[in-house]
């Protein structure tokens, strides 16, 4: 579709910049394909086609700590580094762009060519895979509560009639939407305004993945994770429908890490733990 | 080359219109018309939005909107008055409080009210309801302020003479005289303001909301979420045409209307 269009544009740019950048503002709805900059790391694999010339682009939602928030002007966690390696192999740097996480869990952002990939502390889900690919998995993860210390609140049955705050787009709210009726969710735009509206007494607890939970009691010693739902979800990276070459990098790098012990470094540098510990 | 007047015009006309044609046509051979529909106009997505879309979302869009405008009017005519007050720290007050909060995003406005406003005082449980309508009419005071000043000054000085030399105190003649026909003069601009609140009120999912308190654009990127296409985003965009379309209308009809009273006057 791109090699269609660029050529009427081409040879009219001269003649008429202006309907030239129209047209390529309506028609070039994918910015994709036309980079060649893929850097194969090894030889004899697929040319690997990024969307920014030797830069690694990454999707993710800021704040969502431990696995991508900001730390001294850095965008640093557990899935960069993650990211990292595969950036590190492919000859590249990683470049992170926070977005919000309906637009990432949607496949917006990565079928729009707004980025290569999407590390955010994602559980693969089947809608989403409907949408875009997901690497091998690399994290487990459940949904859990977290509540004011000594509320008493460690389910959904005694959260009936009082506010439950999800964050937008996420299997947090996917869960409580089936299985707390009775319960009033309130819908936050990312984990930060949802956790400031749990600290603030807003709501009366607040529903997301259990990693990110427990760094945030860790910090704020009032609170605590209740209840943990046993969802057995999984994180994956998502990639953009059809680019299996970085599907295969991904999935290469995430196996090397995990038997060279590289992910055991990395885990426990942002869990303070070893995996399944 | 010696082109008359009325030549040279032809064919700068025609040159216009044949750059239209050329646009219109180079954009039409370049989209991908399938795929456009595919995404904005899938018809079954944007009818599963229905009747929530306008029983929901568009009626809290009209609430949120209204709320802010109550207030924002308020606050934006005790600034105004202030503004123009013979106290000095009063014009002080009023014009730095319209210096900031027109310079500032409404975003961070709503942003400082939803979060920041509970965590500086501790065991405050904001209504969604006051917090919207703090956020909205804090932002649209500072314009409207402005707006107001603006329309007290252009009422003639005659008037206020006249009013004096009846006998009406400054504040009568301000409350009964001035104001009055102040907001006949700024009717069509606070229109305007009303039209740009009602879409400033989309801020409003940045306060967190549960699903019968959304209003359009949050119950457009809600319906984003299952639906595979960006029609719930078309739908919702259309929603606020519904509104803002309307009032830019009565905007322009009552410019015409009431410009020609007060040029009249002056």
């Amino acid at each position: 579709m791109i090699d269609r269009s660029r050529k009427p544009i081409s040879g009219l740019v001269g003649l008429l910049a202006v309907a030239a950048l129209v047209a390529a503002g309506c028609g070039g709805n994918s910015g994709t394909g036309t980079g060649t900059g893929g850097t194969s790391g090894t030889s004899g694999a697929p040319a690997v086609d990024l969307v920014k010339d030797g830069k690694l682009t990454n999707c993710t939602g800021l704040p969502y700590e431990p696995f991508e928030f900001e730390q001294g002007g850095k965008v640093v966690g557990f899935d960069i580094d993650l990211v990292d390696l595969v950036a590190k192999d492919l000859g590249v740097t990683q470049d992170v762009v926070d977005t919000p996480f309906d637009g990432i869990q949607s496949g917006a952002d990565l079928n729009s060519g707004k980025c290569d990939l999407a590390a955010a502390g994602m559980t693969i889900t089947d809608t989403r895979k409907e949408n875009f690919d997901f690497s091998d998995p690399y994290f487990d993860a459940t949904q859990a509560l977290v509540v004011k210390k000594g509320s008493g609140l460690s389910g959904f049955e005694q959260l009936k009639g009082k506010k439950l705050a999800v964050q937008n787009g996420t299997t947090g709210q996917e869960y409580a939407t089936k299985n707390a009726p009775g319960v009033e969710l309130v819908v936050f735009e990312d984990l930060g305004l949802m956790l400031t509206a749990v600290e603030t007494g807003q709501v009366a607890g607040g529903i997301n993945d259990n990693g990110v939970l427990y760094d945030w009691v860790k910090k704020k010693p009032d609170f605590e994770v209740s209840k943990e739902f046993n969802t057995g979800e999984q994180y994956g990276i998502g990639v953009r429908k059809g680019n299996d070459a970085l599907l295969k990098k991904i999935n290469d790098v995430l196996a090397k890490a995990k038997s060279g012990g590289e992910y055991d470094t990395i885990y426990e540098k942002w869990f303070a733990k070893k995996p399944g510990s | 080359m010696a082109m008359s007047r009325r030549q040279r015009a032809r064919v700068i006309r025609g040159a216009q219109y044949a750059i239209l044609v050329l646009v219109v046509v180079v954009v039409a051979l370049n989209t991908n018309w399938q795929r456009i529909r595919a995404a904005f106009f899938d018809l079954d997505v944007a009818r599963g939005m229905f009747p929530e879309v306008i029983t929901i979302a568009l009626k809290n869009t009209v609430v949120y909107t209204a709320l802010g405008f109550a207030f924002g009017l308020g606050l934006a005519l005790v600034l105004a008055l202030m503004r123009l007050s013979s106290v000095g720290p009063y014009r002080w007050l009023s014009r730095g409080y319209i210096e900031f909060f027109r310079g500032l995003p409404a975003l961070l406005v709503f942003v400082a009210v939803g979060s920041g406003v509970p965590l500086a005082f501790p065991g405050t449980i904001l209504n969604r309801y006051v917090a919207l309508m703090l956020a909205l009419g804090i932002v649209s005071a500072a314009y409207m302020a402005e707006v107001i000043r603006a329309g007290i000054q252009a009422v003639p000085r005659g008037q206020v003479e006249a009013a004096r030399s009846l006998g009406m105190s400054p504040a009568k003649t301000m409350i009964w005289i001035v104001i009055p026909q102040a907001f006949r003069i700024v009717l069509p601009p606070l229109t305007n303001d009303l039209v740009l609140l009602t879409k400033d009120s989309s801020l409003a999912l940045f306060l967190g909301s549960s699903i019968n308190q959304q209003e359009l654009t949050q119950f457009g990127r809600q319906a984003l979420n299952q639906a595979r296409s960006l029609t719930p985003v078309l739908v919702a965009g259309l929603c606020y045409l519904i509104i803002t379309i309307p009032l830019s209308i009565l905007s322009n009809r009552l410019e015409r209307r009431y410009g020609r009273g007060v040029g009249a006057q002056g």
